[in-house]
């Protein structure tokens, strides 16, 4: 087995983010990365609902940022994670907070944050590509973070046999999406309410859903990013915080809620609503309804825990990539009986 | 007017003591007046082992083929008949959860689209897609397919880090727990085509003598008959498919003239020639005839098996193919591997000109057909399965646009390619393997 030795690895994360439309995609994927540097979990498939090239360059940048951060938990080690990509819809206009980073040049004139997006054939065909990485993770070892709307995932559970897999391999989605017990159309919920109808009516695990309320009431300070983000000259959450808006200013943390709980689960850092039923009403508002067999819960947020959850989300969107030995591929084998030179070991 | 021509039937044969020679597409097969007959679509695969050297396969461009990277570059006359694949995937083929085994992995799964387990007694895939068009069409010929191989057909053993030889030795699998073994000996091959049907032992094939005479001697009557019949286009056309088959008949007596003067012990069948690139043309000679021929329309064809150590000592590289492969990004050995990648593609590309060579109506076999050509690593030095090398050879009947190179999204699977051409094949699945739907941009420009 792949980590035979050690057992299990950490936790296996599927990310489908709606980078470019605000900070807190940004931060959280920057979580993300802090979870995988903490050994607390692995990125394994990132994908991104925003369909515009620029919005997965921007994703794949950051991965190459924390380059050994970038697991390759799927497919040949070492290599870069492919970048899954909504196509169809409108393309947006491609704001500030990432087409600034992603144009910054040093002095020499040099790009800061380099990534391998220039087409669409550059990135990954989405549900092809949380197929495949579902397929490489241990049963029950891996976790769903969505933080956009439901469209991907939605379109995901179309490809025949992916609900076994799902239900094999997923210990629950969690994700940043309406508003809970009630509340106005949240904005994920609205971006595509024919999708988050489908995806909470069939979604075959438990899903933990943070409503807008949490994000709300959760500032993430502008002081951490001028401070706890100084181990880079150049780190590309930094750059795209500032673009944003003009600091300083702190901004909701609606996504940063999916992850810190994806990750750490146990954390106590939220109360659970009882089980029940999330369905989404026309308009775009969800609704939820006790149920003792009910597969959905909500995030409940304990103003007790506050500050010990914006502490968290700064250690993890703050953490530095950890320096990694170098992984070894599982010894090669002969591969035809009688091979004169035993084959070297691939590099890793 | 009245029109008295009658036909030839598409399914003529010329007979004669055992044996059956079926013929090519001949116009007179036409009936008078009807509108020209639709050539059949042919469906091969050709396979070849440990991935190929991408940086001298793939071009920098997409869209019209241009000039060829060096080891596509044999082909170069053939650049308005192929496609160039890329990004397709093979998940399956990956590590996973299965640990070392790349090899035996991607080759058991390139047709069959699944996971395989990876044993050494119960080996269990799934049915090849080769072999799921062969179900579905393969009674309108003689072969519903024909599985051809040139290095090894070993079935039981340990052939890649606990995986059967199993996985690693057949392209085509029958059912989930049957594979098809190649044929490796052109003298099986062509008895298989021509003969009775029935493998004579090396004794009663001496006792009758029969091989000092060609097959074309025992339907001399049958020939000369049909001969009288023809119009002199098909007179041509008959005389150079005889005359291929006389052709392959010669260099398999040569070949096994040429064994019995070599080492004894040598672990080769009767009749394989000790030279690769004669055994190529032999096997692919014979497949040209079985698909002119319109015996087959399927062929699975394994060049060599995954993991295969062959030296290619006619290079002059005596290294195994595939120590050299995982080179470590030495240039040495890396330039070694890209001279075997063009070897095996200058074959190919002496067949394909025979195939553009032979006329069927207004096309030519090779655009009635859709070769295959590809591997189920690309990078074999990392063992990667993502944009594996894959070409398609032909137009598969006007219905595929060649002289193009398109660029697929990553990790679109290969088996996606594979549903697309078995419905070209008249084969309409709704899935195959892990598929995610169709391809695009092959079938139209």
């Amino acid at each position: 087995m792949q980590f035979g030795a050690q057992g299990k690895p950490p936790v296996g994360i599927i990310l489908d983010a709606d980078i470019g439309a605000g900070i807190d995609d940004i931060l959280a994927l920057a979580m993300v990365f802090g979870l995988e540097a903490k050994r607390e979990a692995r990125l394994v498939s990132i994908s991104v609902s925003r369909p515009s090239l620029k919005s997965a360059a921007f994703a794949e940048a950051v991965g190459r940022f924390y380059s050994g951060a970038v697991s390759g938990a799927f497919g040949a080690v070492g290599r870069t994670l492919p970048v899954g990509l909504r196509l169809d819809g409108k393309a947006p206009e491609d704001l500030p907070v990432i087409t600034t980073p992603l144009s910054k040049r040093n002095e020499k004139g040099e790009v800061v944050y380099a990534h391998g997006i220039a087409k669409e054939n550059d990135t990954a065909e989405i549900p092809a590509l949380i197929r495949n990485a579902l397929t490489s993770q241990h049963d029950q070892n891996c976790v769903v973070v969505l933080t956009g709307p439901a469209t991907n995932l939605a379109d995901a559970l179309a490809i025949p046999g992916i609900t076994e897999l799902i239900s094999k391999k997923v210990r629950f989605l969690s994700m940043m999406g309406g508003a809970y017990p009630d509340g106005k159309p949240e904005f994920n919920i609205k971006a595509n309410i024919a999708a988050a109808k489908k995806l909470f009516a069939e979604w075959p695990t438990p899903i933990i859903a943070s409503g807008v309320e949490i994000g709300d009431a959760l500032l993430f300070p502008a002081s951490s990013i001028e401070s706890d983000f100084a181990w880079a000259p150049n780190h590309p959450v930094v750059d795209a915080y500032r673009a944003y808006q003009p600091m300083p200013y702190d901004t909701p943390s609606w996504d940063l809620s999916a992850v810190l709980y994806a990750g750490r689960p146990q954390g106590n850092y939220f109360k659970l609503s009882d089980p029940g039923r999330i369905t989404v009403l026309d308009d775009g508002r969800t609704k939820f309804a006790p149920a003792a067999d009910g597969k959905h819960r909500y995030l409940i947020l304990d103003p007790a825990q506050k500050e010990n959850i914006i502490k968290a989300y700064i250690e993890l969107a703050s953490e530095k990539p950890a320096v990694r030995q170098p992984r070894r591929r599982p010894q090669q084998q002969q591969v035809t009986p009688p091979p004169p030179p035993r084959p070297p070991e691939a590099k890793p | 007017m009245i029109v008295t021509r009658k036909a030839l039937n598409r399914r003529t044969f010329l007979r004669g003591m055992g044996t059956a020679i079926a013929l090519p597409f001949l116009d007179s097969m036409t009936p008078a007046l009807a509108a020209p007959t639709k050539a059949p679509v042919r469906m091969a695969f050709v396979y070849v082992p440990n991935g190929i050297d991408m940086a001298n396969w793939n071009p920098a461009y997409e869209g019209k083929l241009g000039e060829l990277p060096r080891i596509l570059k044999p082909l170069e006359p053939f650049r308005q008949d192929i496609t160039l694949l890329g990004n397709l995937t093979h998940n399956w083929g990956r590590v996973l959860l299965d640990g070392a085994g790349d090899h035996g992995r991607c080759s058991a799964s390139y047709l069959t689209g699944v996971h395989v387990r990876k044993t050494m007694v119960d080996i269990k895939a799934g049915v090849s897609c080769d072999q799921i068009v062969a179900n579905k069409i393969g009674h309108q010929t003689r072969f519903p397919s024909l599985e051809v191989g040139l290095e090894d057909a070993r079935q039981a053993g340990d052939c890649d880090s606990g995986y059967s030889c199993a996985y690693t030795n057949n392209l085509a699998w029958r059912s989930d727990t049957q594979p098809l073994p190649p044929v490796l000996d052109p003298r099986m091959m062509f008895e298989r085509l021509f003969g009775s049907g029935l493998a004579l032992t090396p004794e009663a094939r001496a006792r009758q003598g029969r091989y000092r005479r060609s097959i074309l001697d025992f339907v001399t009557g049958d020939t000369k008959k049909l001969q009288s019949d023809l119009g002199p286009t098909d007179k041509r056309k008959l005389d150079e498919y005889l005359s291929s088959i006389r052709e392959v008949e010669r260099q398999i007596a040569r070949a096994e003239k040429d064994n019995a003067q070599i080492d004894p012990h040598m672990e080769k069948p009767y009749g394989v020639p000790a030279d690769f690139a004669e055994h190529f043309k032999l096997m692919s000679d014979m497949i040209t005839i079985a698909l002119q021929a319109d015996m087959t329309r399927v062929v699975t064809f394994l060049v060599t098996r995954e993991g295969s150590n062959r030296a290619y000592r006619e290079l002059g590289i005596s290294d195994g193919h595939h120590p050299l492969t995982h080179h470590l990004g030495k240039t040495d050995l890396i330039e070694k591997v890209i001279q075997i990648n063009t070897y095996h593609v200058q074959q190919f590309a002496a067949w394909m000109e025979k195939l553009k060579a032979i006329k069927e109506g207004e096309n030519s076999l090779l655009d009635n057909s859709m070769i295959v050509y590809g591997a189920g690593l690309s990078d074999g030095n990392r063992h990667a399965h993502e944009d594996l090398p894959t070409l398609i050879a032909g137009r598969a009947g006007n219905a595929i646009k060649p002289g193009r190179r398109v660029v697929y999204r990553k990790e679109t699977p290969m088996t996606n390619l594979f549903l697309t051409m078995m419905d070209q094949m008249g084969v309409h699945q709704e899935h195959f393997g892990d598929s995610t739907g169709r391809i695009d941009s092959l079938t139209s420009a």
